[in-house]
């Protein structure tokens, strides 16, 4: 894959270095008269520059107020999910050398906003685990002096890929449906549900699942546009989660 | 929670399982009727004659008329269990589309001109469901309109010669100015199958067995075939071209 394609060409060259245009959603909702606007920004591009040293740049040199949240720069906190240019990623894995010379930055949407590009994914998250109700149930009381039980290697990698999730809520800023209906569990609850369904010690048994999946604002809420698993920073296998479900909650059906 | 509520809550995913499941076979259904319906009409090709033998025969052995009755029925299941998911705001639709447009084009971005390198995932689906509701509503007008000729030339002798589907009669109808109707029919009816049979795939799972992109290959091979056919049928309809195989028949007595 050429990974950093135009970066190297820009190198190769010897070109002056690009400048770039960035458009910023600006709306601070603390303050009452205030009202959403885009605002401009222009800088040099530098080499291997991502979008979280390209905004650390503009809060550094231009305007301090500017808003957003970044935390681990590897994409695995989850923090800096942003629209670029209409498309839900994330700020830390986002090469500017990837992007055209105009970059539009919104945060996500579905999300509270908090400021600018900053938005409460926290709350959302919170709200869609109680409803999915994503922890283990117990089927007995927790002994500790007795052995664990052991599982099989695939399905433990099974719950592994599902718990790959990093929250970052690309997913669902990019679903049409979660966009529309906030009861929507969407495509991170959908894996979150997933994950809990494969679990043996989970003792909540298949007619338990069916209500929770089988409902608009379960699996059949998805309208199958796809973008979820097009545009997980993870590349999570999002089609696979929802055809899992599909399936189940046909089973749980028709199995009695 | 009592047992109440539990009910209510299972009977409800009972419901929506049954409504999802209607609305998949349904669109199903339908999509492997017009591959069926294409080679129908496309007897055509095999000129007037072959047209009418086959038709003739179909009414004969009663396939032709409970097909139409079942078709118009399976028609109206899936446009109102389908329809089901069309957000009823237009506030909500802008916002799709405005989502649907932006994941495509930013999709389809090179940084590199005239390098086949793509820093972001291809997506068009969600733009392909937007043009999924358009063409499944402008099939709902025209088919309907199509449905009620051909339901009349089945059931009634009220064109044409005699009761039952006649060469003569299509002909004069696309021929005399309804082709581009039937054009337009023809483009939606493809389109609306080949994306939903797509669709229909990767959601249950089909893609388990074969990649997304297999899956997306085969409905673009077997979109671009059935139109094919079909342009040419319609070609013929609407007198342009003679049928190229009504010579096989000449010689028959």
């Amino acid at each position: 894959m050429e990974r950093l394609g135009s970066q190297a060409m820009t190198e190769k060259t010897n070109t002056p270095p690009r400048r770039l245009r960035f458009e910023i959603f600006r709306f601070n909702p603390e303050v009452p008269e205030s009202t959403p606007y885009m605002q401009s920004f222009e800088i040099d591009e530098t080499p291997y520059m991502s979008l979280f040293i390209a905004l650390n740049e503009i809060r550094e040199r231009q305007d301090p107020s500017l808003q957003f949240d970044f935390s681990c720069r590897s994409a695995i906190c989850g923090s800096c999910g942003m629209m670029v240019n209409g498309r839900p990623a994330l700020g830390c894995r986002t090469l500017t050398a990837d992007l055209p010379d105009t970059i539009r930055l919104h945060p996500l949407p579905v999300f509270k906003l908090i400021g600018d590009l900053s938005v409460d994914t926290g709350t959302w998250f919170r709200e869609m685990a109680e409803q999915t109700e994503a922890w283990i149930h117990a089927r007995e009381a927790f002994d500790p002096d007795a052995q664990e039980e052991r599982m099989d290697d695939d399905l433990a990698e099974q719950i592994y890929e599902r718990d790959r999730c990093i929250e970052c809520g690309c997913c669902i800023a990019s679903c049409g449906v979660a966009n529309i209906n906030p009861d929507f569990v969407a495509p991170a609850g959908l894996n979150r549900i997933a994950r809990f369904m494969m679990d043996p010690r989970d003792s909540r048994d298949a007619t338990d699942w069916f209500e929770v999946v089988s409902n608009d604002n379960g699996v059949f809420g998805c309208l199958g546009m796809m973008a979820c698993h097009d545009i997980c920073p993870k590349e999570l296998p999002l089609l696979d989660v929802y055809a899992y479900l599909r399936r189940k909650a046909l089973a749980a059906r028709f199995s009695g | 929670m009592t047992d109440d509520t539990l009910n209510v809550r299972a009977e409800e995913a009972r419901s929506q399982l049954v409504y999802e499941l209607i609305s998949g076979a349904s669109g199903l259904c339908l999509a492997v009727f017009m591959w069926g319906h294409m080679v129908l009409v496309g007897s055509i090709l095999f000129g007037a004659r072959g047209f009418d033998w086959l038709a003739g025969g179909l009414e004969d052995y009663y396939i032709a008329q409970p097909t139409v009755i079942f078709i118009i029925v399976l028609f109206l299941v899936h446009a109102v269990f389908a329809s089901r998911k069309i957000p009823a705001q237009l506030r909500e639709r802008k916002q799709m589309i405005r989502l649907a447009r932006d994941l495509r084009e930013s999709g389809s971005s090179r940084p590199v001109p005239g390098s086949d390198y793509v820093p972001f995932r291809p997506h068009v689906e969600s733009m392909l469901w937007i043009w999924q509701v358009r063409t499944g509503m402008v099939i709902l007008v025209l088919g309907s309109f199509h449905l009620v000729l051909l339901g009349l030339d089945v059931f009634t002798p009220m064109f044409g010669m005699h009761r039952g589907i006649e060469s003569a009669t299509t002909l004069a109808r696309v021929s005399g100015g309804l082709w581009p109707l039937y054009a337009v029919l023809l483009l939606c009816v493809e389109f609306h199958a080949g994306v939903g049979l797509y669709r229909l795939a990767v959601k249950w799972g089909v893609g388990a067995r074969l990649s997304r992109a297999a899956l997306w290959k085969i409905e673009h091979v077997l979109f671009w075939i059935i139109l094919g056919l079909g342009i040419l049928t319609l070609v013929v309809l609407a007198g342009w071209l003679d049928p190229p195989l009504a010579f096989l028949l000449e010689a028959a007595p």
